[in-house]
């Protein structure tokens, strides 16, 4: 039904473009379109004298527009747009950056008349100062020579063709220099052509997906032009594991992986000491039973590797139609795993206590319950403290294996810029992400084991503080 | 300390530890032994009766008896693994007796529950070889904790009285140090101020000097001496200090294979020893 329609209406279209060159041989010839609005009114002025075939036709292609707009677009175009593409500007990936020279390749073909003239209008906010315009005619693979012209009207590049390119060929349009507006977003190309039967509007072309250009992304393209990071870069392990610009916009990229690393840490490490005290106390227990019961679940969960404790969990619960979020899963596996080491910090930490403290509180009258709270609970925290803080960090480090089963952790966020941009560096981020928490920790623990030396052998707090202003003053 | 509050009460599950009876039969015994000066109708402070104890199949204690009356300071003498520190620990039940029957103020103390052993302890205080100092607490945070948390006193009143006693002990300007920061002779001091602050009937000291330094143990002993002479504490002390034993002693009692051997003032035990074994001991120390 519709197929036939078309047909109809291009037998109407057919007859419309015969009558109008008809009239255009008596009218004065436009060799040259640069004001089409010139060759508009010579048009009107044609149609006015032939009124009765042009309203005769008019409600007839009028229904056969609006048939186009419902039905089908491409086929109702002299000119049709094939597609719109802007080469990527991006370093890493293959994407296209606002605000930075790129190169868009237009590209149309001439259904049937012939087209004199032809109008991109880019969108609002591109730059196209340095732009220069290539223009091609293509007849199926061959290149065909063509005069063209080319002017740049603010945001709207008008082509003009010399001679006017016939039907089944192909346009293409090259904009070299050009930069998309610099906030991105999605943008597609509109435009005019005008055939003899006058000016009719592009159908617009398929969306081009521009990316903002942010502060880090004006940084890689200042990075781009240095010579010293060219020559840096040149080096094959410098370039390959040290790029420069792959290391600036991986930062941003890999962050959101690194809170997700962090958040399943932190969230977990609260429900592990929990976890790990409760095991601790069951395991220093005179019952034999929940004794047994610590054992079994500290060894089985030391005993393994964490690797198969993550599988366990992740494809173990789908299959008893337990389904959760993959965070949460790897929080929990996190928790149970770090339980079971901290449980046997802290029943390390609680025996490490000689017995004389027991027996000292004891020989003052304080019952169980003070003697636990008030005498060695606190120096057990002392004493673990620094274990404690290892086990975070191996904790932290651990949450990589994650990515083996889909949590959208840092290592995982590393392995896919480098498969997409077939360059190491993204791992050595990465290994910035881990070190920017690992190694401040590790210094924690350092000086917290040469406080508590301090504080068992010689020095005080207040004796300390004494002693650094007294080195102040002397400085001083 | 006033020994004639005691509760007198008689013992109806023991009759023959009756308190009179064998309060009478204490002082008849012990008369010729102490340089203890007796008060009319006193009562000893604590009584040890057939004590044993056994670790396994090895018998640390067999068989002891020994009472220690109000203000007397008694010295234990003998060699290594003779039962003078186990016999120490019995009396505040960190040892369990095996059998026989300890009793402080004329009450039983064995076979008590964990409650009642409890407030057994805050009467006696102890001092250990290895001080045993709350390492994470300050030196006076040392002394103030056992008066805050079993004996309820505020922080101030607590305070005040830790200030008091390491005052007594030479150590008010270590204060606020941590136990790490002092000498072992120092920290020892603290560790007496701990168990004198709490006011005990009987302060036990289980070998007080001998983790210390030669230049230290003076310094501890002095202490010692101080609180003996001046203070009129109950004192048990297990040494091998002989001078400590000779100048502060009432009465000296001599321990070996778990038995007493020999109980008397320190001028008999010393210069005039009645069984070979005390003489030999004292000529191979002295």
């Amino acid at each position: 039904m519709i197929s036939l329609l078309h047909k109809t209406m291009s037998g109407q279209q057919l007859s419309l473009c015969m009558s109008s060159a008809s009239f255009k041989a008596e009218s004065a010839p436009q060799s040259t379109a640069y004001n089409s609005a010139k060759s508009k009114l010579s048009h009107n002025r044609a149609y006015s004298s032939l009124l009765v075939v042009l309203l005769a036709t008019l409600l007839l292609s009028g229904l056969f527009f609006m048939s186009l707009s419902v039905f089908s677009v491409q086929s109702a175009f002299a000119l049709t747009t094939n597609k719109a593409t802007a080469k990527s500007n991006q370093t890493e990936g293959n994407g296209v950056i606002g605000g930075k020279e790129t190169r868009l390749t237009w590209e149309g073909a001439v259904e049937d008349e012939q087209v004199s003239q032809l109008t991109l209008q880019l969108p609002e906010g591109s730059d196209l100062q340095s732009a220069t315009t290539k223009v091609t005619v293509l007849s199926g693979l061959t290149r065909e020579k063509i005069e063209a012209t080319a002017s740049v009207e603010g945001t709207q590049v008008v082509i003009s063709f010399a001679t006017p390119v016939d039907a089944q060929k192909l346009i293409r349009v090259e904009i070299s220099g050009m930069k998309f507006p610099a906030d991105g977003g999605s943008y597609t190309v509109e435009g005019t052509y005008t055939t003899e039967q006058g000016t009719q509007k592009l159908a617009s072309s398929p969306q081009i997906n521009i990316i903002s250009n942010t502060p880090v992304q004006a940084l890689v393209n200042w990075l781009d032009a240095q010579p010293w990071v060219e020559a840096w870069n040149s080096n094959h392990f410098l370039g390959m594991f040290l790029k420069p610009q792959l290391i600036v916009s991986s930062v941003v990229m890999l962050f959101p992986g690194w809170l997700v690393c962090l958040a399943i840490v932190i969230c977990a490490y609260p429900v592990a000491i929990v976890l790990g005290m409760g095991f601790a106390l069951l395991k220093i227990s005179k019952n034999p039973l929940l004794r047994a019961l610590a054992v079994v679940y500290i060894n089985l969960l030391r005993g393994t590797p964490f690797f198969l404790q993550i599988y366990i969990l992740f494809f173990g619960l789908p299959m008893l139609n337990i389904n959760l979020d993959t965070n949460l899963l790897g929080f929990i596996v996190v928790a149970i795993n770090s339980s079971a080491y901290l449980s046997e910090i802290f029943r390390a930490g609680i025996q490490s206590i000689p017995p004389g403290q027991y027996e000292a509180a004891s020989s003052l009258g304080m019952n169980r319950f003070q003697t636990m709270t008030f005498i060695i609970i606190p120096q057990t925290i002392r004493r673990v403290i620094p274990p404690l803080t290892s086990d975070f960090i191996t904790s932290y480090k651990d949450t990589s294996l994650l990515s083996s089963v889909g949590v959208m952790e840092l290592m995982m966020f590393a392995k896919n810029l480098t498969t997409s941009t077939g360059n190491m560096t993204p791992y050595m981020t990465a290994a910035l992400f881990y070190l920017a928490i690992t190694l401040p920790l590790i210094k924690v623990v350092g000086s917290i084991e040469k406080r508590m030396e301090q504080s068992e052998t010689g020095k005080t707090v207040s004796a300390s503080v004494s002693k650094t202003q007294a080195i102040s003053k002397e400085e001083n | 300390m006033s020994f004639f509050s005691f509760k007198k009460k008689s013992n109806t599950e023991h009759p023959a530890l009756d308190a009179e009876v064998a309060a009478q039969e204490a002082f008849e015994r012990d008369k010729p032994l102490t340089n203890h000066t007796f008060e009319a109708g006193e009562h000893p402070i604590v009584r040890i009766e057939h004590l044993n104890k056994s670790f396994g199949s090895t018998h640390v204690l067999n068989d002891v008896n020994l009472t220690v009356w109000p203000g007397e300071v008694v010295v234990v003498l003998g060699p290594s693994g003779s039962g003078k520190s186990t016999m120490l620990r019995c009396i505040n039940l960190l040892e369990t007796p095996s059998a026989g029957h300890i009793l402080i103020e004329d009450q039983e103390i064995t076979g008590t529950n964990e409650a009642e052993v409890n407030a057994l302890r805050r009467d006696v205080g102890m001092v250990f070889q290895q001080f045993n100092l709350f390492g994470h607490l300050t030196v006076k945070e040392n002394v103030m904790i056992g008066q805050i948390k079993v004996l309820g006193k505020s922080k101030e009143e607590a305070e005040a009285e830790a200030l008091k006693q390491l005052e007594a002990v030479g150590l008010a300007d270590r204060a606020d140090f941590k136990p790490g920061a002092l000498s072992g002779g120092q920290q020892q001091r603290v560790a007496i101020a701990r168990a004198v602050a709490m006011h005990p009937n009987v302060l036990l000291f289980d070998e007080p000097t001998s983790a210390l330094d030669p230049e230290l143990v003076r310094g501890v002993l002095d202490v010692m001496r101080n609180l003996a002479k001046n203070s009129g504490m109950t004192m048990i002390v297990v040494t091998h200090e002989m001078g400590f034993a000779k100048d502060v002693a009432d009465r000296v009692v001599f321990m070996e294979g778990g038995v007493v051997v020999e109980q008397g003032t320190p001028d008999v035990i010393f210069n005039n020893p009645q069984n070979p074994r005390t003489a030999e001991f004292i000529g191979a120390i002295a």
